[in-house]
Parts: structure tokens; C-alpha cells; sequence
């Protein structure tokens, strides 16, 4: 009768639904398919580098830091870094830290990368240190060798004004919004002119090594405030 | 990381070298370096228990006992140590602040010993860190209601102002009934009248006996009906001053206006006002009995007396995403196991599972465990079906309700804390403003650094106010010129421009703790300010500015500058004068000093 055609359909119905089912936790089991989203587990990184910097008496001899200072930089260092070496948003942390107004990111950038002499993406002690050397009691012509290796971000011997543009708008970021006179957008542009008039003997419109340090060399200003931080250490 | 990011600013100095080919102004000469004592092993012995650290480490905080000449003090000559006689176990955890910048309480310590140590090295308790700070705070409260025994905290809201307004003072009498006598009468006055309100409404349905006809049954309502039109006119009447008084008192009426409760107070009275106005129409009438059913509402104004009410009401609005979810998984079932049981159900005789609607009904009875019996399977699978739906309807209505009681208690607990939160928070601020951690010398070679900035790129570093004035000016510019003020004459003979040298307190130290509220009030010390256009004579400048640096060979004097402001309206070269008098018990850090002209 109908009632019994019904309720084998009802039976059809169910044993569809359960075989079903069945086929799909097999597929399940045998990996085929997967239910949740994230069953493939992350890789986690693991950051633990350690880095011991070389001997102190080796970088005694590299260096132009008596013994002392390396202890004493190398105790803030430590204190800041346990890791032994410091990586770019470390870096441009601790940077920033000082011009809290502006923004000193992108400076901190292109400083990590004139430390950052390997090019290894972080900062070891003995980056910092002999960087420091450099700037603080190397000869003019290092210093100024130091800074123009700053400037040259692709460091093609060549400042090209593109270059100097990005350097003098990070420096500009520094300072923030609330400056007198009010920053105005062709400020660095401006800037990065004067700076290729007086450098750019050859009218090229790049800059060289030698025209950078022989126009450096000939402004008693620039020679004046090289000597400004002798006794910062 | 405060503490040691003085060990980096040699580094940011060193870096500096970078801006020197491209600055176009000449730098500012460094400051003198005050040549700081060798650093060498310092002993401290606390008590028999030997603690070595650097000078330096202890020289970060020149304004505590171990940080200052004060040390010199307890110097023992014959053993070339320092010698305290103190609990050395709560000395470790304030070598250790020295050592990280945090200070932390130590659980298991008695509060007024740690109490004493602190007064004793010159700390003040409200530079302990955020993770002990709720702890410490807790535990001194307990003690001190401990030692005295009635004490009635302070509670902000009690705080009478001098002179409110009638308004204010109505409004305020409104929202904390317990202010003042007469707003404790009425607060339990309104309440009697909701009580009473509620229960005529629901004593009006009961049956009270045969009518006069003696025919049938009437409700009370119908029976005594000018007794309960007295009593729900006496009801309205109070609620309606109430509302009005209310709305009268309200700071924003608007607001008001718009807010919940008000609603709920108009929804509450308009039913009798409308019942007043309609005529005993046959046509409105059916109308008339639905608005009665919103007198129901005036139960919700007891949320005003209530506060666990308010938490509840608000738990579910905050809930609303778990219900949501909560019933959208009900729906969900309801119209699978619906459909399924309909199918199921189709062959059998004289099944009532006429449709998938007709099925819902059963679906919801037996999801919900009620199983009221109206609707009953009779094929196996049916049964199969129906039993697989009551299981599964105990977990999808289990499963979202543990998360409404959490969120309850949780908002329940975080109500309590906020409070107690924000009284902490107003003493820790008030107390941090007597702390200055920063180091003198690294004030001044971070002042140096900035300027050689300002000097690179040729601008100046302003505060807000004084950039936003200058913003304004520019878009003003010419048109004000034929504006002069006598004031603006005279100074610009004197000095063309004012010179500005504005050092926000933004950037003063990550060191220091000065507390927001303080900031105003000790830029004006710290800084020269004042800046403007020549052109502008909205204000003057009167002064020039000083500028030492180096060559002030003070000892403790670094890198200050001074200048006097003064505005067309009040000068302030008296206040600030007389603030800089006082500033060294603020600052206790003699970075700046104003002097007069």
C-alpha cells in the first residue's frame, strides 16, 4: 500500500544519508580530504640567534675604543639586545625613541644599513662598535667617507639626487609636523638642490666620492661640526 | 627599555655626523661634558648580604638615596663599602628597579615593611610597574581599613561643588538618590508607585467575584472600575512630574530625550493619556486594549533602582552576538529535523505532521525538552528522527549559555573594577608627577642632539599651539596687517622676531615620568615659547631670548634657556617666575630654570 511504499522510501532515505556520511569519514581518515581549515600547522620561527661577539682584545686592535669603552658600550648594547645583535625594527625602535615628535623610521633605515656593513639584516656588536670607531675617532676623510657611504643608499659610488632626496626627507620626517616654519613639500627638494650646486662640481648630476670629500673638505662648516662629537663616549 | 635607552643616546649622537654635509646652518656647540665620575664597583651591604653594582646603574635616579650624595652617608671607612642596616630581602627588589627601571612588589612581603624600605630609599610607591601596581594598591587599601575601622572611602561622586545650580543640583539628586534626603524620598517614593502601578495592573485581571448582573465572572478590574482609574490616575500623575522634572533637571535634553529610560518612562504614561483622549469607541477599542499592555513597561523603570538590572540589560546587548548565534543554529535544526520528520512522517495514517510548518511546532516542543505530547511519531524512522532531535536540542540550547552567564559575570566583576581602577589611577598620576627619573646629562646631550636637528634642516621644533596659530596665520597672512596693536609697535623695534626655542614635553626624556596633567604647566617652565610671525599681532613678544648653553659653567646647569612671554592679555611673566621658584620641588631636576627679565 502506499503507507508501506512510504515508509521503505523512508528507509531508502535514511540509508542514503548514512552511507554518505560513511564514504566521507573514510576519505577523512585516509587524508584526502580535510574538515578543518587549519590543519596544516604553522612553521614557527625560531628566532633564537645568539651572537657572542669576538674577543675584547680583538676589537681592541680593530677598533680605536680603549678597553673601557668596550666594556662600557658593550654592557648598553647587551642591556638593550640580550641577543647580541640587533635587527631593524629593534633598531628603529631604539632610534626613535629619541625624536618623539617625528617620525625617524625611514632615517633609522638607511643608518641600519650603513652599520649593517655584511648586509646580514642585523646589527652585531662588532658592526656597532666599529662603526662607531669610524665616527667618533676616525680621521675626517673616514668620516666623511662614512657619510657618504650613508647617502649612497645603493651604494654605486654614485649620489644620485633621487638618493639624496629620499636621506633629506627622512631627515625632515624627523622633525614632525610642528615646526617653524611649517614644512612645506618642496622644502627637501629645495634642500637637495642647494646641497647639488655645491657639491656637483662637474654639473653631472650625480656626486662622486672624491667631489663629496673635496667640497666637504673646502667648507669650514662642515669640517667644524665634523669635530662635534669627539668626547661623546 | 627607559633606562636603557640613556645607554644608546651616544650612539644617536654619533649618528648625527650623518646630517652634518647636508646642514645648512651651522651646528651648536656641544655641551660641556660634566665628567662624570669613574665607573667603578660600588658595595652595598645590606645588613650582612653584599650587593655589587656599577655607579652608573646607580646614578640613574639622582633624586633617591642611592642615587645621590646621600649615600655618602652610610660610607664605612673601614671596609670601603656602603653598610644600611635594613631587611636585605626588599633591598634586592630596589637594586633591581635600579637595575631595570621597574620596581616590583614582592607578594609575599608585608606591605608597611615594603612601605618603610621604600620611604626609607627615597622611592615613591607609584613608579611600581603595572603587573604589581593593582596588588600593591590592594593590599595597602586593606591594611589601612584594617588599622582604622570606620573608613568611609571618599567616593567622587558625594563631592559637593561649591555652587551648582538649582538645575544641576536637581539633576544630581536625581542620578545618585543617595545625596540628599529629599532625593532619597523621592527615589522611594517613585519606586512605591511603580510597585503599586504594577500590581493594579495585574490584581485588575483577577476574578473577583459575579458582577452585578450576577451572570458571570468579572475581573476585579471591571468590578471596581473608579477605584483602579483613581489609583492608575494617582500612578500617572506621579510619573509624569517625575518626567517632566526629569527633563526639566537634564544637562542635554536632547540626549535625555533620546536615552532608554526616558523612552521607557513615555511608553510607561502614554497608554492612560491616549485612553483619556480616545472616547469609549467601539471601533478603537481592540486598539485601546493592545496600548494597555505597554502599562507592563512600567516595571522596566525599576532599572533606575537597580543597578544589577542595568549590568543585565546590558550583558544581553552585548551578548546579542552570542544569541544571534544562538538562534540561528536553533533555526537551522528546527528546519532540518522539520523537514526530515515531515518525510518520515508522510506515510503514516493520519499523521499529524500535516506540513514542514505543522512539523516546526513539533520540532521547537522537543528541541526545548517540553514535550508537550500534541504531536506524536508513529513510523520507526519517525521515532528514530524524533529522538535524535531531543538529543541534539539539549546541546544546541546548552552550548551559547555558559557564554552569556561568563559575559555577564565578567561585565558584572569589570563594572566593580573599573571603579576601583579609576581611584587608583587618580592618586598613582598626582604621585608620579613628584617623580623625576631623568639624568641631567642626558637631558642635555638630547636637548644637543635636537638642536643639531633643527640646525640640519633649518626649521624649529614648536608645540602644537603654537604651530596650529601659525597654520592659522598663514591663512590669515596679509589681511591683518592694518591691524596694530600698541603692544605689537614697540617690541618690533626690539627684537625683530621673537626666537623660539620650544621644547615640547613630548619629547623631554622617555625617561621621565612627568603625568599628563603636568605637562602644560611644566612646558611653560621648561621652555621659551613663543613664536610668531612678525607680521601677526595677535600677540608680542617682548622679550628676547637668552640662550645658554656651555658657557654657564654651573654645575648643575645644562642646557637652559630662558625667555619671557608675555600676551596682549595677561603676562605671564610673574606666574612663571614664580613657578620656577617652586619648580625644583616638582622637577627636582635642574634642567631649567626661567629667569625673569
Amino acid at each position: 500500500a502506499v503507507s508501506t511504499m512510504w515508509e521503505t522510501e523512508g528507509l531508502q532515505t535514511f540509508g542514503i544519508v548514512v552511507v554518505v556520511c560513511a564514504s566521507l569519514k573514510l576519505l577523512h581518515l585516509l587524508g584526502l580530504i580535510s574538515f578543518s581549515e587549519d590543519s596544516v600547522e604553522d612553521e614557527l620561527e625560531l628566532s633564537a640567534v645568539r651572537h657572542r661577539p669576538e674577543a675584547l682584545e680583538q676589537l681592541e686592535a680593530q677598533t680605536r675604543f680603549s678597553r673601557k669603552e668596550l666594556q662600557i658600550l658593550y654592557r648598553g648594547f647587551k642591556n638593550e639586545c640580550p641577543s647580541g645583535v640587533v635587527n631593524e625594527d629593534t633598531f628603529k625602535e631604539i632610534y626613535s625613541q629619541f625624536f618623539p615628535q617625528g617620525d625617524a623610521s625611514t632615517y633609522a633605515h638607511f643608518l641600519f644599513n650603513a652599520f649593517d656593513t655584511d648586509h646580514n639584516g642585523s646589527i652585531s656588536f662588532e658592526d656597532f662598535v666599529m662603526g662607531l670607531s669610524i665616527l667618533l675617532r676616525g680621521s675626517v676623510q673616514e668620516k666623511l667617507n662614512w657619510a657618504f657611504n650613508l647617502y649612497d643608499i645603493n651604494k654605486d659610488g654614485y649620489i644620485t639626487k633621487e638618493e639624496m632626496l629620499d636621506i633629506i626627507k627622512s631627515i625632515y620626517d624627523m622633525m614632525g609636523k610642528c615646526t617653524y616654519p611649517i614644512l612645506k613639500e618642496e622644502t627637501p627638494r629645495q634642500h637637495v638642490e642647494i646641497f647639488f650646486q655645491k657639491m656637483d662640481k662637474n654639473r653631472d648630476g650625480v656626486v662622486t666620492i672624491d667631489e663629496f670629500i673635496d667640497c666637504c673638505q673646502n667648507d669650514e662648516n662642515i669640517m667644524r661640526s665634523m669635530q662635534l662629537f669627539e668626547n661623546v663616549i | 627599555m627607559a633606562a636603557g635607552v640613556a645607554a644608546w643616546l651616544p650612539f644617536a649622537r654619533a649618528a648625527a655626523i650623518g646630517w652634518m654635509p647636508v646642514a645648512s646652518a651651522p651646528m651648536p656647540p656641544p655641551p660641556r661634558d660634566k665628567r662624570r665620575g669613574q665607573d667603578g664597583l660600588i658595595i652595598l651591604n645590606v645588613s650582612g648580604t653584599r650587593f655589587q653594582t656599577w655607579r652608573n646603574t646607580l646614578e640613574r635616579y639622582p633624586d633617591t638615596l642611592l642615587g645621590s650624595t646621600e649615600r655618602d652617608f652610610f660610607f664605612h671607612e673601614e671596609t670601603n663599602e656602603y653598610f644600611f642596616d635594613r631587611d636585605p630581602d626588599i633591598f634586592r627588589h630596589i637594586l633591581n628597579f635600579y637595575r631595570t627601571g621597574k620596581l616590583h612588589y614582592p607578594r609575599h612581603e608585608c606591605i608597611s615593611a615594603y612601605d618603610e624600605e621604600l620611604a626609607f630609599f627615597g622611592i615613591i610607591p607609584e613608579i611600581i610597574g603595572d603587573c604589581c601596581y593593582e596588588e600593591y594598591k590592594d593590599r595597602r587599601r586593606e591594611n589601612v581599613e584594617r588599622i582604622q575601622d570606620d573608613e568611609e572611602n571618599d567616593n567622587n561622586k558625594d563631592m559637593v561643588l561649591p555652587d551648582m545650580s538649582f538645575r544641576e543640583t536637581m539633576w544630581r539628586a536625581f542620578e545618585n538618590p543617595h545625596t540628599s534626603t529629599m532625593a532619597l524620598v523621592f527615589y522611594y517614593v517613585t519606586g512605591f508607585f511603580i510597585a503599586v502601578s504594577v500590581m493594579a495592573n495585574v490584581v485588575e485581571t483577577v476574578p473577583c467575584g459575579s458582577g452585578p448582573n450576577r451572570a458571570k465572572e468579572v475581573s476585579c478590574g471591571e468590578r471596581y472600575v473608579l477605584a483602579f482609574f483613581c489609583l492608575d490616575t494617582a500612578c500617572v500623575m506621579i510619573f509624569t512630574v517625575e518626567y517632566l522634572l526629569r527633563l526639566i533637571a537634564a544637562p542635554s535634553r536632547y540626549k535625555f530625550v533620546k536615552s532608554v529610560m526616558s523612552i521607557i518612562d513615555v511608553v510607561a504614561i502614554m497608554p492612560y493619556y491616549i485612553g483619556l483622549v480616545m472616547t469609549d469607541n467601539e471601533d478603537v477599542s481592540g486598539a485601546f486594549v493592545t496600548l494597555r499592555v505597554f502599562r507592563v513597561f512600567r516595571i522596566f523603570k525599576f532599572s533606575r533602582h537597580s543597578a544589577g538590572l542595568r549590568i543585565l540589560g546590558y550583558t544581553l546587548k552585548s551578548c546579542a552576538s552570542e544569541l544571534g548565534f544562538l538562534l540561528f543554529s536553533l533555526t537551522m535544526a528546527i528546519i532540518i529535523f522539520a523537514t526530515v520528520m515531515f518525510y518520515a512522517e508522510k506515510g503514516s495514517s493520519a499523521s499529524k505532521f500535516t506540513s514542514i510548518p505543522a512539523a516546526f511546532w513539533y520540532t521547537i516542543v522537543t528541541m526545548t525538552t517540553l514535550g508537550y505530547g500534541d504531536m506524536v511519531p508513529k513510523t520507526i524512522i519517525g521515532k528514530v528522527v524524533g529522538s535524535v532531535c531531543s538529543l541534539s536540542g539539549v546541546l544546541v540550547i546548552a552550548l551559547p549559555v555558559p557564554v552569556i552567564v561568563s559575559n555577564f559575570s565578567r561585565i558584572y566583576h569589570q563594572s566593580q573594577r573599573a571603579e576601583k581602577r579609576r581611584a587608583q589611577k587618580a592618586s598613582k598620576q598626582t604621585g608620579q608627577a613628584l617623580v623625576c627619573k631623568s639624568n641631567p646629562t642626558f637631558e642635555t646631550q638630547h636637548h644637543h642632539l635636537l638642536h643639531c636637528l633643527e640646525k640640519t634642516t633649518n626649521h624649529e621644533f614648536v608645540d602644537e599651539q603654537t604651530y596650529e596659530t601659525s597654520c592659522m596665520e598663514v591663512s590669515l597672512a596679509k589681511p591683518s596687517m592694518s591691524r596694530s596693536s600698541s603692544l605689537s609697535s614697540s617690541p618690533h623695534g626690539l627684537s625683530s622676531c621673537c626666537t623660539r626655542r620650544n621644547k615640547r614635553k613630548s619629547f623631554n626624556v622617555p625617561n621621565s615620568y612627568m603625568a599628563d596633567g603636568r605637562r602644560s604647566s611644566i612646558q611653560e617652565l621648561s621652555t621659551i615659547q613663543i613664536r610668531e610671525r612678525p607680521m601677526s599681532n595677535s600677540r608680542s613678544c617682548l622679550n628676547a631670548k637668552f640662550e645658554e648653553t656651555v658657557h654657564l659653567n654651573s654645575e648643575e646647569q645644562s642646557y637652559i634657556t630662558a625667555a619671557v612671554i608675555s600676551m596682549p592679555t595677561p603676562p605671564v611673566t610673574t606666574p612663571e617666575g614664580g613657578d620656577s621658584a617652586s619648580s625644583p620641588n616638582f622637577l627636582q631636576s635642574n634642567i631649567v630654570r626661567v629667569s625673569a627679565l
